[in-house]
């Protein structure tokens, strides 16, 4: 079949055309269900938004993200070019080829399949080819760009260590399937065109330097032959990977786009979860980024539990409470994820899912919260939170206690003779409406005190505050955390500090993520500092006591904190100094008890005062 | 035929009696010891559960047993090897000690209550250990820091053992029963004063001290709650206020007392990770097998006797220095 039926069908197009059709259908319905889905306040979001500058910032991000991933690029330019090559490559091949398809065809009637299998429908360059651009020569530099996308996957895929990458994922057979074709789709073109240039003499220097090299080595009816069938294979690898892409981790191609528009439109995953997080989960392509940073996976070497695993299980339905429960939230996966899917919230949501399976979930706990009493002490604007983990290290308290009384401050404490818990261990464990109780409680009790300040001693109250209290922000409250408030302190010079003769080596909270400078400029202030340019920061590795984790025994946690223990240990600090006590708590002991010692910022300040 | 020279570690009950023995058994023991004195902690304490015989008595005798038995003091032992029928144990301050076989008699070290920071230990001045109220029974004079005589004492159970968050899942065996008779101790040395213990599971098992709690109960009119402290606090008098859950009712209790006295654990001494010998999950040395071999370590030449292979009474540290000695006598015979 020739030019002449602007159609240009030939039955080696159906395998293609099938899969074309399926995936738009597929696509479309997963669009479409989703955002239906929406919680109305979403909804209300994205028409708000859609006519604004935000819709054109995240087509620029959709652009630097799903095409020339820059986010793998800023962290492992290797992979990042191989995930470039693959997607920019392939986007370019269709661009162009359709550009190319459009200046050859004065044709309204011009479907897919014609520049998809172009060079077989033009074997021989039409005769405007001299007038036109050299499109073949742009082609062949863009199908070399995807090969070797193609040649680094399969590195990737036999030694994942050239890539930079010590752990790669394990693939659901439906990912297998479309890993295979997409293997051979480019090589399978790269024949397909090769062939047809050889046996009509034409192509650029690559399809038709390929096709001049096979006419010499292959007789001329046996390369005739091997023509149709090639265009078969290619048209049947490109349909078997379009029809299994909807379930494959290839979907992310489709729902990546949506999802930093929705994102740039403020639209969030929620604890209670929503459609929404079907953008995420499905987003994730699974790279096997987040898989390396897991301290779970490098700690303890159980591999079945990170973000790429936890969005597939989740995605096909088949997550267990086992995989949602073993885990830190120490945020590190999220850190890594070049999609930036919100990891902590869509675990949270899950553990919220099955924690309302039980009957605790909706039982009439902390009912006597409503009419508790009033414990706190002292009527100061500065309000003092110490916390459950703060209270069972007195330690930090009475040195808080002597930082207040040396800066002047009138402190009003919340909790100093008992108080209620932030909620935060209940949220983590998806308890919400347990959770709700305390905040509520804790939330009227800020309130009827008039504080303009809340200090807490331990950043997972802090996170509490700052995050989820969402009444407590309305208050118009200052929220900061110990290593803030003392930090101001200093810097505004109302706390006098000498310097201790020792030196400490810094451990960063995952709870306090996102505020590094403050307790090194305070350290740098009372002590010396061996990590004072911590390498770790963004890279901060838990210590192994974190709350989010509901699985893993002592002895194990006890591994994690092992690795903290060591990395501050080797940098020739005496003593380790952090800002959280359940850090202080799990450091110590997993330094094997009295062989260093753990303490808190606050008691470092207070000795130097 | 020459005496064979055997190195003792450890100067503590374990270590005399299995130098008396050794002695008996035809060898030239060498206790070396790294305090000042023989007696390990044992010369520490006033009086022994369950009879609350003096603990003197029992160092007097072993004193008696070992008489005359060649020792070195202050000389921590740092490494040992055993090679070609021989060991070697060296000092930390680089002395060398050889001998045909060892016996490792290192004992315990306490817990250090400080590492519970919720109690408070090291911060507020009524939080007392287990050791240092025996001391006060030595002195003759159980008091607060301010020089009163306490009139609300509470015991805590299990601090420093079987618990994980501080990475001491055993159970040091001698504090139950420790407990009890300190508890009846406090109500003969402070007329009038209410001891409460704060326990997880009693384990009264040696023969007397069932009798021993009862008799508490019963004739010193001590309490016990099952439920352990959450967290101490200071109020302002010094006085330290309870935090604590009573298991048993279900209910949460808040409980202001005079004293607290924290029932400190046994746990590994340093050298046990030091010596190259197996160690067991707890961090004390592993006996080669549980129940032929329980003097004897993963190397040959090299035995163990006492609480270097986990918590134990003194009868039972006695029993095991004794048999330590047979062994030996044993093996080197073949």
């Amino acid at each position: 079949m020739q030019a002449g039926s602007p159609w240009f069908f030939d039955p080696f197009v159906i395998p293609f055309t099938i899969g074309v059709v399926w995936l738009f259908c597929a696509i479309l319905y997963k669009w479409v269900k989703w955002f239906v889905g929406l919680p109305s306040e979403d909804k209300g979001l994205v028409r708000h938004n859609f006519f604004s500058a935000k819709s054109l910032k995240a087509l620029k991000e959709a652009v630097l993200e799903c095409l020339i991933h820059r986010k793998i690029w800023k962290t492992n330019p290797m992979l990042g070019f191989m995930h470039m090559s693959l997607a920019l490559g392939w986007f370019l091949l269709i661009v162009v080829g359709k550009l190319e398809t459009s200046t050859y065809i004065r044709d309204a009637v011009n479907p897919p399949h014609v520049h998809v299998f172009f060079r077989y429908f033009f074997p021989e360059e039409p005769a405007s080819y001299v007038r036109h651009f050299n499109y073949a020569l742009l082609m062949d530099c863009l199908l070399i760009f995807v090969l070797c996308g193609v040649a680094l996957a399969w590195g990737k895929r036999a030694y994942s260590r050239m890539m930079g990458m010590r752990r790669t994922t394990r693939h659901t057979p439906f990912d297998r399937i479309a890993l295979a074709s997409l293997w051979l789709i480019f090589p399978l073109r790269y024949l397909a065109e090769s062939v047809t240039c050889g046996v009509h003499d034409s192509g650029s220097f690559f399809t038709g330097g390929t096709g001049d090299m096979l006419a010499s080595v292959v007789p001329m009816g046996m390369l005739s032959a091997m023509e149709y069938p090639a265009w078969w294979a290619y048209s049947i690898v490109l349909g078997v990977f379009f029809v299994a892409l909807p379930y494959s981790r290839y979907m992310h191609i489709f729902t990546e786009i949506p999802l930093i528009f929705l994102r740039a439109y403020k639209v969030k995953s929620k604890p209670e979860g929503s459609t929404f997080d079907n953008f995420q989960i499905q987003a994730c392509s699974r790279c096997g980024i987040c898989l390396d940073p897991c301290p779970i996976a490098s700690d303890l070497n159980i591999n079945n539990i990170q973000a790429a695993y936890f969005l597939r299980d989740r995605r096909y339905g088949h997550l267990t409470s086992q995989v949602a429960d073993t885990c830190l939230m120490c945020g590190r996966c999220a850190e890594a994820c070049p999609v930036g899917i919100e990891q902590g919230t869509l675990r949270l949501s899950s553990r919220v899912a099955f924690a309302g399976q039980t009957s605790l979930y909706h039982a009439a706990r902390y009912e006597f919260l409503a009419s508790a009493e009033d414990r706190s002490e002292g009527t100061g604007k500065v309000g003092f939170f110490a916390g459950c983990m703060t209270q069972l290290t007195p330690g930090v308290l009475r040195s808080m206690e002597k930082i207040f009384a040396a800066a002047g401050v009138d402190v009003w404490w919340a909790d100093k003779h008992g108080g209620v818990c932030c909620g935060r261990p209940m949220r983590l464990s998806g308890n919400l409406p347990a959770a709700e109780r305390m905040e509520r409680y804790n939330t009227e009790l800020f309130r009827k005190h008039g504080i303009t300040t809340l200090v807490t001693g331990c950043p997972i109250c802090y996170k509490s505050f700052t995050q989820e209290y969402k009444e407590l922000q309305k208050l118009g409250i200052r929220v900061l955390h110990h290593t803030q408030y003392i930090a101001e302190l200093i810097a505004g010079g109302r706390l006098k500090t000498s310097v201790v003769q020792a030196s400490y080596a810094y451990h960063d909270p995952c709870e306090l993520r996102g505020i590094y400078a403050e307790p090194r400029y305070v350290l740098s202030h009372v002590a010396t500092l061996a990590n004072p340019e911590s390498r770790e920061k963004d890279r901060v590795h838990c210590c192994g006591g974190s709350l989010a984790n509901l699985t893993l025994d002592t002895a194990a946690q006890t591994k994690i904190g092992a690795t903290v223990v060591r990395n501050l240990t080797a940098t020739g600090a005496e003593t380790i100094v952090t800002s959280c006590p359940q850090c202080k708590k799990s450091l110590q002991r997993a330094a094997g008890n009295d062989q260093i010692r753990v303490v808190d910022i606050a008691e470092v300040v207070a000795e130097a005062v | 035929m020459a005496q064979e020279r055997i190195l003792v570690i450890g100067g503590g009950v374990a270590g005399m009696q299995a130098a008396a023995a050794l002695r008996e058994e035809g060898f030239s023991p060498l206790i070396i010891e790294r305090s000042s004195k023989t007696g390990g902690h044992v010369a520490q304490w006033d009086r022994l559960f369950p009879t609350q015989a003096p603990a003197q008595a029992v160092i007097d005798e072993l004193s008696a047993a070992s008489q005359g038995i060649e020792s070195v003091t202050d000389c921590e032992i740092t490494s040992l090897t055993a090679a070609d029928g021989g060991v070697t144990a060296v000092s930390a301050g680089g002395d060398r000690y050889e001998g045909r076989a060892a016996v490792v008699a290192t004992g315990f070290d306490l817990f250090d209550a400080r590492l519970k920071e919720e109690y408070g230990y090291g911060m507020y001045e009524n939080v007392i250990t287990s050791a240092e109220l025996e001391q006060m029974f030595r002195d003759g004079r159980v008091a607060m820091k301010s020089g009163e005589a306490p009139k609300r004492v509470a015991i805590l159970h299990c601090v420093g053992s079987r618990d994980e968050k501080v990475g001491q899942n055993h159970c040091s065996k001698v504090c139950c029963i420790t407990g009890i008779k300190q508890a009846i101790e406090l109500t003969e040395a402070v007329p009038g004063v209410q001891v409460t213990n704060f326990y997880m599971d009693l384990r009264a098992f040696g023969n007397g001290y069932e009798e021993l709690y009862r008799k508490s109960q019963v004739e010193n009119g001590v309490t016990y709650i099952r439920g352990r402290i959450s967290e101490a606090g200071e109020t302002q008098d010094k006085r330290i206020q309870l935090k604590v859950e009573d298991t048993l009712v279900g209910r949460p209790l808040r409980m202001t007392v005079d004293m607290l006295v924290l029932l400190v654990g046994m746990r590994a001494p340093g050298c046990c990770s030091s010596f190259g010998l197996e160690t067991q999950a707890n961090g004390f040395f592993a006996p080669r097998d549980p129940y032929t071999g329980t003097v004897a370590s993963s190397v040959p030449g090299v035995y163990l006797a006492g609480t270097a292979t986990g918590p134990k009474t003194i009868g039972e540290t006695i029993n095991e220095a004794v048999a330590v000695a047979r062994r030996i006598k044993r093996d080197l015979g073949e």
